[in-house]
């Protein structure tokens, strides 16, 4: 394998890292590469794209919240100028706020206001105060931010991502969820996505997707912006508090049905065996058959 | 610095136990010179092999491999064939046909199908190690249904010290499950949506013990195995149920919460108002 290949291999590593060990994931991979020049640079473009997947969250600068850093957050490039250095840069339209973004380091400077395109500002803002209130109401470390799309003042997406990260009891989790709601299409396509990692002598991991595609009540509209916003939320609640108690019912029915016939807990005599007899077994089955041989001769 | 197989290990029990083979490989890859402690220290899902004397299934791993060949406990065989492939002494050869027997019952009594092998090696010192290994895997027989797969590999050293046996046993049991029916459309629902979605649990979990046991002959060794295996997996079939059902779903509902917190904490305060009211 050559240099190249060896930061590709690293990077697909990194891209599968459990929720909050990326930086355990990179310290591996930097010690089996041992060459921390090619390594720097070639896994920019890794680290990037995993945080953009998993909705990686930022402190606002000069602001006391946090905001979600992904593809829906990015500050599109004003005209042709598309380098490197405005490519990181994102914002947080509840703050007005953009930033540089450190994909390793994972933080926020730079920051510099900016304007929404007023016309989808006022329905946005109302997804968002709804989207907030519900964060309140069902996340216990919730973030959430609601991004307009550019051109379309009536497209917009919701994001919300919940961590944990309980490093000493070696396990962390994350939930994410993306929310696209097309005012003229009338449509909300969201995915749900979950994934948790036990790490105790072993490594145990789940992982779940979940999509839904469903029509908008003619009763939402632009104009109606709070209380079409809260409208929204609910659906979203309800869509993912089901999902939820679905979840629930594939773990009984993993455990009574998948679990148990894979292995039972006792065998079909619910006793343990007799190990003495088990060796005795296929000889006696040898000493039976060759009885029945003489019998039948 | 840090040991750089340890760095390994530490990196394959964080990445998703779903590629433990192509992570393995490409590991490998990039360090060839450690492909053999990696090989040897990394459990991989077992492969189900065919004898090719007798058609009776078997249990491929890094135990019974010899080159690019693996050894039948059916047969003795290597297939593709090898002339000169390490075979135990006959001696052991002989335990490990009863030993094979033997965990083909117990795979019966506990599995109620699935494969098993026993291969056993001797070791320098005068003692003797081996694996044993079990496999099951279910298919769905429809897309609702949830599929999955067991599998067993118990690593054991022997030293016999007169009429006792001292024994270090490690297993390591990996197991996955995979759910494509949940939370789909349901005819109770009150909008019409298309939903779909996949759930899946896999990963794996090691346990090491050491004992002390009597000898009567040979055979006792596989008797005193047999009994440590046995009560080993049903410790740490305990150990996945919590884990796998218990834990993980907990972190998940920890994130989230089905009740809303909200009106939980209005409840709350409401409650200490009340009880400092009557208190008053």
């Amino acid at each position: 394998m050559d240099s190249d290949e060896r930061i590709q291999a690293a990077s697909k590593f990194l891209l599968q890292s459990p929720p909050g060990e990326i930086n355990d994931v990179l310290n591996d991979v930097r010690n089996i590469i041992s060459d921390d020049e090619s390594l720097q640079t070639g896994i920019l473009p890794a680290l990037r794209e995993y945080n953009l997947a998993q909705f990686i969250t930022a402190d606002v600068p000069g602001h006391q919240h946090q905001c979600i850093v992904s593809e829906a957050a990015r500050v599109q490039a004003q005209g042709e100028e598309e380098d490197e250095e405005r490519r990181d840069r994102f914002w947080d339209p509840r703050s007005r706020t953009s930033f540089r973004f450190d994909h390793l380091a994972l933080e926020a400077s730079e920051p510099e206001p900016i304007e929404p395109e007023t016309e989808a500002e006022p329905f946005r803002l109302a997804l968002e105060n709804a989207s907030l209130t519900y964060l309140a109401a069902h996340f216990h470390d919730g973030v959430t931010s609601v991004f307009p799309t550019q051109g379309n003042a009536e497209r917009f997406v919701v994001q919300v991502v919940a961590n944990k990260y309980n490093p000493s009891n070696f396990w962390s989790g994350r939930w994410r969820s993306e929310y696209i709601v097309n005012l003229a299409e009338r449509t909300l396509e969201g995915k749900i996505l979950v994934n948790v990692h036990y790490y105790e002598q072993g490594n145990v991991q789940l992982s779940t997707t979940h999509t839904v595609s469903l029509e908008l009540p003619q009763t939402i509209s632009a104009e109606s912006a709070p209380a079409s916003a809260s409208k929204i939320l609910a659906l979203i609640e309800t869509e993912e508090s089901k999902y939820q108690t679905s979840l629930n019912a594939a773990y009984q029915e993993m455990s009574e049905k998948t679990f148990k016939g894979l292995r039972r807990a006792l065998p079909m005599t619910r006793a343990k065996l007799d190990w003495e007899k088990v060796l005795g077994y296929k000889l006696g089955q040898e000493l039976s058959a060759s009885k029945g041989g003489f019998a039948a001769a | 610095m840090t040991d750089l197989v340890d760095s390994m290990l530490d990196l394959m029990r964080r990445l998703p136990p779903m590629h433990v083979e192509e992570n393995v490989a490409a590991l490998v890859g990039m360090c060839p010179d450690y492909a053999d402690d990696l090989l040897g220290s990394v459990d991989q899902p077992l492969k189900v092999m065919v004898d090719r004397a007798t058609g009776r299934e078997y249990l491929a791993c890094d135990y019974n491999r010899d080159g690019e060949s693996y050894r039948s406990p059916w047969s003795n065989e290597y297939d593709p064939p090898l002339d000169d492939g390490t075979v135990p002494s006959a001696k052991l050869r002989k335990l490990e046909v009863i030993a094979n027997e033997a965990f083909d019952t117990y795979r019966e009594m506990y599995y109620e199908g699935g494969v098993s092998s026993v291969f056993l090696w001797d070791l320098e010192d005068g003692g003797f190690a081996g694996v044993v290994l079990m496999k099951k895997s279910l298919t769905s027989s429809s897309p609702s249904e949830p599929s999955g797969a067991w599998d067993s590999i118990h690593v054991f050293e022997v030293a016999e010290r007169g009429r006792q046996a001292h024994y270090k046993l490690t297993s390591t049991i990996m197991l996955s499950m995979v759910d494509r029916g949940v939370g789909q459309s349901s005819k109770e629902d009150k909008v019409e949506a298309k939903r779909d979605g996949e759930v899946t649990i896999s990963g794996s979990m090691t346990r090491q013990t050491e004992q002390d046991h009597s000898l009567q002959d040979q055979n006792s060794h596989i008797t005193n195995i047999g009994r440590m295996i046995e009560d080993m997996e049903i410790k740490m079939r305990n150990l996945l149920q919590e884990v796998y059902f218990g834990k993980t779903r907990d972190v998940v509902f920890d994130l989230r919460s089905l009740e809303d917190l909200e009106k939980a904490r209005r409840q709350r305060e409401l409650q200490k108002e009340l009880v400092g009211f009557i208190k008053r």
